[in-house]
């Protein structure tokens, strides 16, 4: 049998930089690292929490400084630009059904955005109470 | 060169082939053989033309119908020229095969109680199409692909160009193939050998078919003897888009759509499959539901009448949908509202599809007797290449996909059997063919001619549409048939301008040329011969307008002649069952036993 | 008549040239013109060893997808009339490349064998029986569940799509993955037990990251996305109950 010459090219390293589309997915992927450090964030003060008054004043005040407000900020929009991607990815996933049919994917992206609603207002109502 | 011992080898991997394969492979197991089974094909056999049949398959189904119906329908329908022995045994088989086709998964259609749903073709008695949606010949098509991976005894050799078969004493006795990929040569030694390889559509310039629809296995045969019958009647589609020539389905009419001429005005009342029927009310065997070759005449009578529109260059009427709803369109005929959109931006919901006839179909081909076998032993033919004389003069939309499935079937079983039988031919002969054909391709290679396959293809397209197109007359065709042999001669000085091995597509679109050159003559040849005007085949001359069933209720039947011009015979045709009447629709075809 | 600039990506190993270079071609075209019909203009009039699949020219066969300017397409159903400038026209990607055109298609072939893409039920093959007259019912309601993916053409423009076949390609891939989707949702079927080992393995439902591109150039909104996250919510239910049977 002869031989067949094939070429296969090799995605390299950067191959997400040649469509737009798989930035926008890059993008998608990379709202991972803000939410970490919000996460570090949050970790560091329970932590200091546990370490005494002292401790709990150097968070707070580590909190207020405008980069670390700014880089939270940033957590904040990137979680809810990835709740979006993932709204709106959610129907085609668990297409739900109800009487024989399909619920509108519509509806049930407006579903779970009532659901977030909710939350933050319950989340609100909890810590004006406590205030 | 490569060889291998196979039992049963069938080439081509559309409908017909691989129902073919899986029948022999069920008749081996049944029969406890140990049988290799190969099935060769120029392309995937997901990529065969069986994928863009639209409509949907006939058999008989309802209670109100009957199997006398469809075979009325189905004689009626090809002018009294079908074998009607075998006409009765592929109404008596259909229905088992559809049956067969849903247990393998396929997603016919069905009505809100979970039965399959069936819908109006043209010159049908009845509704008993089924269908899925508006593409029923690619969802059978992957049905019987992905079938067909459950048999491990089924190999394939996908992408493999068969250039001739091998007979031996008057038997076949294998094939001979190049490999696309690279270029080398492959001889399978058989005992059984299946052509499913199409019609010729591509024969004419403007048509329906795929690029591959080139009559290739259709040529093998006719250059080792075995008559193409009834070449002369082409089917031309009354509903192709205009440009392309992609193919708008029956379906649309048997939903309910009209076809309208550039006033507006529902020109078939005119053509004796009147009177008009009702807006959303579609009868069967009325107007939009007669049978193809009437409504591309009718077409052709408006064209010359000056009542036609335009669309591009070309000639057009208008198929109108819009009065059944965004809703229904969008269920019933999805593919449809894609085509239109994609390939003339018109969205069929809100505007009328202007559609012009294009040839769709070749009802003859290789000639087989009832149980798919050729003149030459272990030869069999089944699908759009073969002529098992199901059709006539003039095939109705539906009966292919379940002829497929039903000679398909048949073909295989008696493959299989055979291959029981019978032992591999002495290889020394085989080989000496084997080598003919190396020595062939070799010359291709190395022919230095000034001829172009381009330039040869594109006179002959062009004279066949002049020729042999929806009327025909005897000047035309006699230009038709000279100018087919002038090619013949031209095409021994073509040139390659791609000397490669590896995928040459240039080589391949040669040698379908070559094959294409073949068919025509047979093509021309029979239409020449045939003085009368019968199904599909409509004369011109003032005398040769009807059907003449003292001289012409034959079958025509072309043989090769490697020395000079193809040979014609006649052959007596089966009508032991319905003797021939008048074939009328509308309320002309009212109390006429049809 | 205007023409347009096609620059197609060549590969003739067989003329020595072990590496792929581009090529520029000048089409006449007006509004009608697919890229299918310009590479065939090219084939026909400026160059008879340019080499590419195509068939049906009505995009249900699935020979003739290419890359149009990066994107997977379907030659028959891409018009030169939509992109504004040089239109470049290169292989598939992510699939090896045999000559021009021509990529080889074997490995996808056998992703899609290997999911058992048929329809697995124990009741006898009726195929026996001379007087099998019995189909299977199936409410439209039940056929509408699986009907989209079976739209399949295996034309294989989600896996040029798809970086993670790209990366890895023993990863089944979105279309392979959709067909046993599709079998494992009709309601004839039986077979998902069979299936699932398949599905459930790393090359299977789970090297997908949800890029969502095959869905976006599927020329038959097939959405083998959904499909392949539908598959990974399965996979998840069956090596749960898989844990809990022990």
């Amino acid at each position: 049998m002869a031989k067949r010459t094939s070429y296969f090219p090799e995605l390299k390293r950067n191959w997400w930089l040649k469509h737009p589309y798989f930035k926008k997915y890059m993008a998608r992927e990379a709202t991972v690292l803000p939410l970490v450090f919000f996460l570090l964030c949050l970790l560091a003060g329970l932590y200091s929490l546990l370490q005494g008054a002292e401790s709990w004043q150097g968070w707070l005040t580590f909190m207020q400084s405008p980069l670390v407000i700014a880089v939270n900020a940033l957590a904040f929009i990137a979680s809810l630009f990835h709740a979006w991607t993932f709204f709106q990815l959610f129907p085609r996933v668990m297409p739900l059904r109800a009487g024989g049919r399909t619920l509108p994917p519509n509806l049930m992206v407006l579903g779970q955005w009532f659901g977030v609603v909710v939350v933050m207002v319950l989340a609100a109502w909890i810590f004006m109470r406590g205030l | 060169m490569r060889e291998q011992d196979i039992d049963i080898v069938i080439v081509g991997g559309g409908g017909a082939g691989l129902r073919a394969a899986i029948a022999a492979a069920e008749s081996a197991r049944k029969e406890h053989r140990q049988q290799r089974i190969m099935l060769l094909s120029k392309v995937y056999p997901m990529r065969s033309h069986t994928v863009s049949a639209e409509g949907g398959a006939a058999a008989v189904t309802s209670e109100e119908d009957s199997l006398q119906a469809h075979f009325d329908d189905t004689v009626a329908g090809g002018d009294w020229l079908a074998e009607q022995g075998v006409v009765d045994y592929f109404i008596r088989h259909a229905h088992r095969e559809l049956v067969q086709m849903e247990r393998w998964g396929c997603p016919w259609s069905r009505k809100p109680d979970g039965s399959v749903q069936v819908r109006r073709f043209g010159g049908m008695k009845t509704a008993r199409t089924w269908f899925a949606a508006d593409k029923t010949g690619f969802h059978m098509l992957h049905t019987l692909f992905q079938t067909s991976l459950k048999y491990p005894e089924i190999e394939r050799l996908d992408e493999y160009f068969v250039l001739d078969i091998a007979v031996v004493a008057g038997a076949v006795a294998g094939v001979i193939a190049l490999e696309i990929a690279t270029g080398e040569l492959i001889l399978l030694r058989a005992k059984s050998v299946i052509l499913a390889t199409g019609g010729a559509g591509r024969l004419f310039r403007f048509n329906t078919n795929a690029g591959i629809v080139t009559g290739d296995g259709m040529a093998m045969a006719f250059r080792h003897g075995v008559a193409l019958r009834d070449m002369e009647f082409v089917q031309y589609h009354p509903t192709g888009l205009p440009g392309s020539g992609v193919l708008i389905t029956e379906a649309c009419r048997g939903e309910g759509g009209i076809l309208v001429n550039k006033d507006g005005y529902r020109y078939l009342q005119d053509y004796g499959l009147g009177p008009e029927t009702l807006l959303g009310h579609p009868q069967n065997k009325y107007m939009e539901l007669g049978p193809r070759d009437k409504l591309s005449q009718a077409f052709w009578q408006e064209q010359q009448s000056g009542r036609t529109g335009k669309f591009g260059d070309s000639d057009v009427v208008y198929l109108d949908l819009r009065h059944l709803g965004k809703e229904y369109l969008h269920e019933r005929l999805p593919f449809i509202c894609e085509l239109a959109n994609v390939f003339i931006n018109v969205d069929p919901v809100k505007e009328p599809i202007p559609i012009r006839p294009a040839v769709h179909y070749t009802m003859g081909g290789i000639e087989t007797d009832a149980h798919c076998e050729t003149r030459i032993k272990g030869l069999y033919a089944a699908g759009e290449c073969a002529s098992v004389g199901l059709h006539g003069a003039n095939r109705l939309g539906s009966n292919s996909l379940s002829e497929l499935l039903v000679f398909g079937r048949l073909a295989g079983e008696e493959a299989s059997q055979r291959a029981a039988t019978v032992t591999f031919a002495d290889s020394t002969a085989l080989k000496e063919q084997a080598q003919a054909q190396k020595i062939r391709i070799a010359k291709l290679y190395d022919a230095e001619g000034e001829e172009n396959w381009v330039e040869l293809k594109r006179e002959l397209v062009l004279t066949m549409e002049t020729g042999c197109g929806i009327y025909r007359e005897v000047a035309g065709m006699q230009t038709t048939l000279d100018m087919i042999r002038d090619l013949q001669t031209r095409y021994r000085n073509i040139r390659l301008q791609d000397k490669s091995r590896a995928y040459n597509t240039e080589l391949m679109q040669c040698l379908e040329l070559g094959y294409g050159l073949d068919i025509a003559e047979a093509t021309c040849l029979g239409a020449l011969e045939r003085k009368e005007s019968r199904g599909a085949h409509k004369r011109l001359e003032e005398d040769l307008q009807q059907r003449d069933d003292v001289n012409y209720l034959k079958h025509s039947q072309v043989f090769f002649n490697a020395e000079g011009p193809a040979q014609l015979r006649w052959q007596d045709v089966d009508t032991h069952l319905s003797a021939p009447a008048e074939r009328a629709y509308g309320d002309a075809g009212k109390g006429i036993k049809q | 008549m205007t023409t347009k600039r096609l620059s197609i990506q060549r590969y003739l190993p067989e003329q020595g040239n072990n590496t792929p270079y581009w090529q520029d071609f000048d089409i006449p075209f007006d509004d009608s013109t697919s890229v299918l019909d310009a590479l065939n203009y090219v084939k026909e009039e400026l160059d008879g060893s340019l080499s590419y699949r195509w068939s049906c020219r009505m995009a249900i066969c699935g020979s003739c997808g290419v890359m149009v300017n990066n994107t997977p397409k379907l030659g028959c159903q891409s018009f030169l009339r939509d992109y504004e400038g040089p239109v470049k026209i290169a292989p598939l990607a992510h699939f090896p490349v045999e000559k021009d055109l021509i990529i080889d298609m074997g490995l996808f072939l056998d992703h899609l064998a290997a999911v058992q893409p048929y329809l697995i039920n124990d009741s006898r093959l009726i195929n026996d029986s001379e007087e099998g007259t019995e189909t299977f019912k199936q409410t439209p309601a039940q056929m509408e569940k699986y009907k989209q993916f079976a739209g399949c053409i295996n034309c294989g423009l989600c896996y040029s799509a798809c970086p993670q076949f790209g990366l890895n390609p023993e990863f089944l891939g979105p279309a392979a993955l959709t067909l046993a989707h599709r079998y494992n949702l009709d309601s004839r079927d039986q077979g998902k037990k069979q299936r699932m080992p398949q599905m459930n393995r790393e090359e299977g439902v789970w090297s997908c990251t949800f890029v969502g591109f095959c869905s976006e150039v599927c020329p038959k909104n097939v959405d083998p996305a959904a499909a392949v996250n539908q598959g990974k919510v399965e996979s998840a239910k069956d090596m749960l109950i898989g844990i809990f049977k022990g």
